[in-house]
């Protein structure tokens, strides 16, 4: 028990200073669902999907990089965050849209999980370009197709975080933005190794283990 | 990590040599103790540099929602067909550079552009074939 108390969803909830609105929530069993954020990576509030109401707050804030206040009063499940979270789902899947809908990569997508777990109907949104990438195959350890990935950044913070090797990073802007490795030039990096940190860490299919010529 | 560091020494080498070439780039990161893909990373977020070698004069055109409703799109096409280019393109006689940009604050022209750091409004497809003919 720490000394910061606060409210979420009526219930009496208490953390050390420093603490993040979503670990408060899960220390008291509230579960409010993330996809940029995991608990061992610096949270970054890329995604957007963890928002919830603060009481007095004119925006939605998101709880993975929010820190704790004295007498805070949260709701985690108003119509107007679960609106949010939905609407955030159908954006991420209206640029993500390919292939990995139909073919078997579909069930182990997070993207695809929260859109069947929030509720999301058929898309709203139509784009008129999607973002389409030629697949990355040089590497032997990793085999990168951005045409899938959402740009929740997990891989760029795995590998700089965990790995401590820097491979990935963020270019260009808006809807032209992609993880990229140095100049934009596909993956094929000496630091680059077998870790796999990065394909574990993303929750697209957009990186995965090449299926053949592993030396 | 220097990271504040970076983004002046990005424009300063914009400045000298027009462009932000990978060699470049390459430095940058050296001297910072960055990833290059860090330096990529900021030099291609703005539209103001560019990693890829310039005309004598670059033209950017707003694509800003003030700018679009009065027709911007309709500028940019002019401008396409006046040089033959599309936006990220330079003419084949290095004259002109044409990029699309955000937002340069001359809403109140709009639809407006800018050929090197000159402001252009109220433009008109015929309005844009006068100004590119001052051009060298």
């Amino acid at each position: 028990m720490g000394d910061v108390k606060l409210i979420i969803d009526g219930t009496e909830v208490s953390g050390p200073s420093g603490m993040t609105i979503l670990e408060a929530a899960n220390e008291t069993d509230i579960n409010i669902p993330t996809l940029c954020h995991r608990p061992d990576l610096k949270p970054e509030g890329n995604c957007r999907i963890c928002v919830v109401e603060v009481e007095g707050s004119p925006r939605l804030v998101a709880s993975c990089h929010t820190p704790i206040t004295e007498g805070m009063v949260i709701n985690t499940c108003t119509p107007k965050a679960l609106a949010a979270r939905k609407t955030v789902v159908e954006l991420l899947i209206a640029g993500h849209t390919g292939p990995c809908v139909t073919d078997e990569c579909a069930k182990d997508c997070e993207l695809h999980y929260l859109a069947a777990e929030l509720e999301v109907g058929p898309p709203r949104f139509q784009v008129k370009a999607r973002r389409s990438y030629p697949m990355e195959t040089l590497s032997p350890y990793v085999q990168r197709d951005m045409g899938r990935c959402i740009l929740c950044r997990r891989c760029v913070r795995a590998c700089t975080e965990i790995a401590k090797k820097n491979v990935f990073s963020m270019a260009y802007r808006g809807f032209h933005s992609k993880v990229v490795v140095d100049c934009d030039v596909p993956l094929d990096k000496e630091e680059c190794r077998d870790c796999g940190i990065c394909i574990d860490y993303c929750p697209t299919s957009a990186l995965t283990k090449p299926n053949k010529g592993v030396s | 990590m220097e990271r504040d560091q970076l983004l002046g020494m990005i424009k300063e080498e914009q400045a000298k040599n027009g462009s932000v070439s990978d060699g470049a780039m390459a430095h940058i990161a050296q001297t910072l103790h960055l990833p290059i893909g860090n330096v990529y990373g900021v030099t291609t977020f703005y539209s103001f540099l560019s990693t890829r070698p310039l005309g004598r004069h670059v033209i950017h055109i707003c694509k800003s929602v003030p700018c679009f409703l009065q027709n911007g799109a309709m500028m940019a096409a002019a401008i396409e067909k006046e040089l033959g280019i599309s936006p990220g393109e330079t003419t084949s006689d290095g004259r002109f550079s044409f990029e699309l940009t955000n937002c340069i604050g001359a809403c109140d022209q709009a639809p407006a552009m800018l050929v090197d750091d000159e402001v252009y409004g109220d433009l008109t497809p015929e309005k844009i074939g006068e100004i590119l003919k001052s051009f060298e």
